[in-house]
């Protein structure tokens, strides 16, 4: 009887390792298809075994790209459209939230359950009128015409994540930095942001990898190939690199490199602040 | 007395000061940068889709009031529409529940004591944060029925029924694009799911585990159930991830073949900047917000799903 089941836990083990395998397998295999074309030599047509299988490793494609199409360019401006946008939203949604979880005012409730709106509209629905703004405004084909929508659409959610975190603050604290004369703001900027990295690192991983992977909105408003991010590089080239697999496969590897190191370099407090607020029930 | 009186009197509040409003609504002021940007971006636009929806227009020159007639055409004699419509809810179901059920049985495997679990992971998880722009552009290669990975094994296993055109045969076209998108967002579902475990009770796990209940009854019975805010999250998220999903499938596809696999957003698209009726591509996205406004609040007052589940 404990013979049996013992030799049905192995049996479960196996099964356990079994899958796994092939799901590491369905789940990698992408990812390395697209560096081994992105090595293939010069003088190879094509890659054998549906790309995962190369004569030698080369940097040549990585070389043309490099000489070919201004990528530092485009890279440049994918951060010239990250970046403040990430700041903004935590700069913005760290002030809303401390307000919705801190203060009273007018129609509070109101005003938060409106925000909230924006996290059940689907982006391409205010593509048109998104579209007609920038033009009105003067910031069709700028890079302000993408920051400002994507900070826009960023700052609820990263509300709903400040809000809960900053809502366990103890008041206490508040209540003795208050006394002491501690502004509103002093309190959030003093008491509250420096103890808040985890809700904090989430919004801004969330935040850089919306606006840094983002494409409609980037491909009907920027019109002009020198303030085109990143993400629609391969759009522009995929007629010239149309016979050159392993030069398209370049730009997609320099594309994910930055995001999945923005991700390994946060992920400790990312995977952290999921576990930690559930510890809460 | 007469003296306290007085100050009692001087005690009152006027019925209305500037400087007690002011300070009373001070948190409007920290809120105000996010409204204004709300406003703009996100208010405003809805009024104006609206609007947009009755005109005939091409976007550039002024518009002409038609009514309804978009509407009617949408819905008397778009073919491609109807597609799409439909395209969504092949979408919903067959993202939605694959996604959940592999993302809890990796989550459920990987919350135990298992060497290299946290490589494991962010192997599951990468598909998540990569571009679909990029997602889209290996997958086609994938899928490409000459030299393409899936039809590579076919020819060199002997399995010829794998050698298909995966993305140009209208019947296959949009379910390639569904299993891409699986393959997307399992990890986002097995991170989800691994926080609910967390949070688990131990105790209750520990008691299960005592009363002599097998496995299968102990997830059946006691762990999926205690999960059901992580699943409500997680069809939130698919529900509305599907409605604004793009990127991929105007990579892969752009749509096709012939609107086999277009989405309302590829839709709208289309009308709007190649076909220059904005107008009428206004018609697509109203529907497509009134789609999303409705399925989402039912999922949130009905069922009270939540955008975040540990809250």
């Amino acid at each position: 009887m404990v013979y049996a089941s013992k030799q049905r836990q192995v049996f479960g083990k196996l099964l356990v390792c079994l899958f796994l395998i092939i799901m590491v397998l369905i789940w990698l295999t992408p990812v390395i298809m697209m560096l081994v074309v992105s090595l293939m030599p010069p003088d190879q047509r094509a890659p054998g075994l549906g790309g995962l299988l190369i004569n030698k490793v080369s940097l040549f494609n990585y070389r043309m790209v490099f000489n070919d199409a201004p990528v530092i360019r485009y890279f440049r401006n994918s951060l010239i459209i990250t970046v403040p946008s990430v700041f903004l939203v935590v700069a913005f949604a760290s002030l809303a939230a401390f307000a919705f979880s801190r203060l009273n005012f007018f129609a509070k409730e109101f005003w938060y359950y409106l925000l909230m709106l924006t996290l059940m509209l689907p982006l391409p629905t205010l593509i048109i009128p998104i579209f007609q703004i920038n033009k009105s405004l003067h910031i069709y084909n700028h890079y302000l015409g993408l920051i400002l929508p994507y900070t826009a659409l960023g700052i609820p959610f990263a509300i709903v994540i400040l809000r809960s975190f900053f809502s366990q603050f103890p008041k206490d604290i508040e209540d003795a930095a208050r006394l002491d004369g501690c502004s509103p703001v002093g309190i959030l900027w003093r008491i509250i942001l420096p103890v808040s990295w985890p809700p904090l690192s989430v919004v801004i991983i969330w935040q850089f990898m919306i606006s840094w992977n983002e494409f409609f909105l980037a491909m009907v408003t920027i019109e002009s190939n020198d303030i085109k991010p990143l993400t629609l590089v391969p759009l522009i080239y995929s007629g010239q690199f149309m016979a050159r697999p392993g030069a398209m496969f370049a730009i997609l590897t320099l594309i994910t490199v930055p995001i999945v190191v923005v991700y390994l370099f946060m992920q400790r407090y990312f995977v952290s602040t999921a576990t930690g607020g559930a510890l809460k029930g | 007395m007469a003296s306290v009186l007085i100050t009692e009197r001087q005690r009152v509040p006027r019925p209305w000061s500037l400087k007690k409003m002011v300070s009373k609504n001070l948190g409007l002021l920290f809120v105000a940068p996010a409204l204004v940007l709300f406003f703009i971006f996100v208010l405003y636009p809805i009024f104006y889709v609206f609007r947009a929806s009755l005109l005939d227009w091409n976007g550039v020159s002024q518009g002409i009031y038609i009514g309804l007639k978009n509407y009617i055409t949408l819905f008397t004699e778009d073919r491609a529409f109807k597609l799409s419509l439909r395209n969504s809810l092949y979408w919903i179901f067959l993202t939605i529940f694959p996604q959940m059920f592999l993302g809890f049985i990796l989550a459920y495997i990987l919350n135990s004591r298992i060497i290299g679990r946290n490589i494991l992971r962010a192997i599951f998880y990468m598909p998540a944060i990569i571009s679909p722009v990029v997602i889209g552009i290996v997958w086609q290669r994938i899928f490409n029925p000459f030299g393409g990975l899936i039809s590579d094994i076919g020819r060199t296993t002997g399995m010829n029924f794998l050698i298909q055109p995966y993305l140009a045969d209208p019947k296959l076209s949009i379910f390639s694009c569904i299993s891409v998108n699986v393959w997307r967002w399992t990890g986002f579902s097995m991170l989800m799911y691994l926080a609910g475990l967390q949070g688990l009770q131990k105790e209750v796990m520990d008691a299960a585990a005592v009363d002599g209940v097998n496995l299968w009854q102990r997830i059946r019975y006691i762990i999926w159930p205690m999960l059901r805010n992580a699943h409500l999250t997680l069809i939130l998220l698919g529900v509305i991830g599907t409605l604004k999903e793009f990127a991929l499938v105007f990579m892969l596809t752009r749509g096709g073949p012939n609107h086999a696999s277009e989405m309302l957003p590829t839709y709208i698209f289309l009308k709007a900047f190649p076909l220059q009726s904005m107008g009428y591509a206004s018609a697509i996205s109203v529907v497509l917000l009134l789609l999303a406004l409705g399925l989402t609040l039912f999922l949130v007052v009905v069922l009270s799903a939540r955008f975040l589940f540990y809250e």
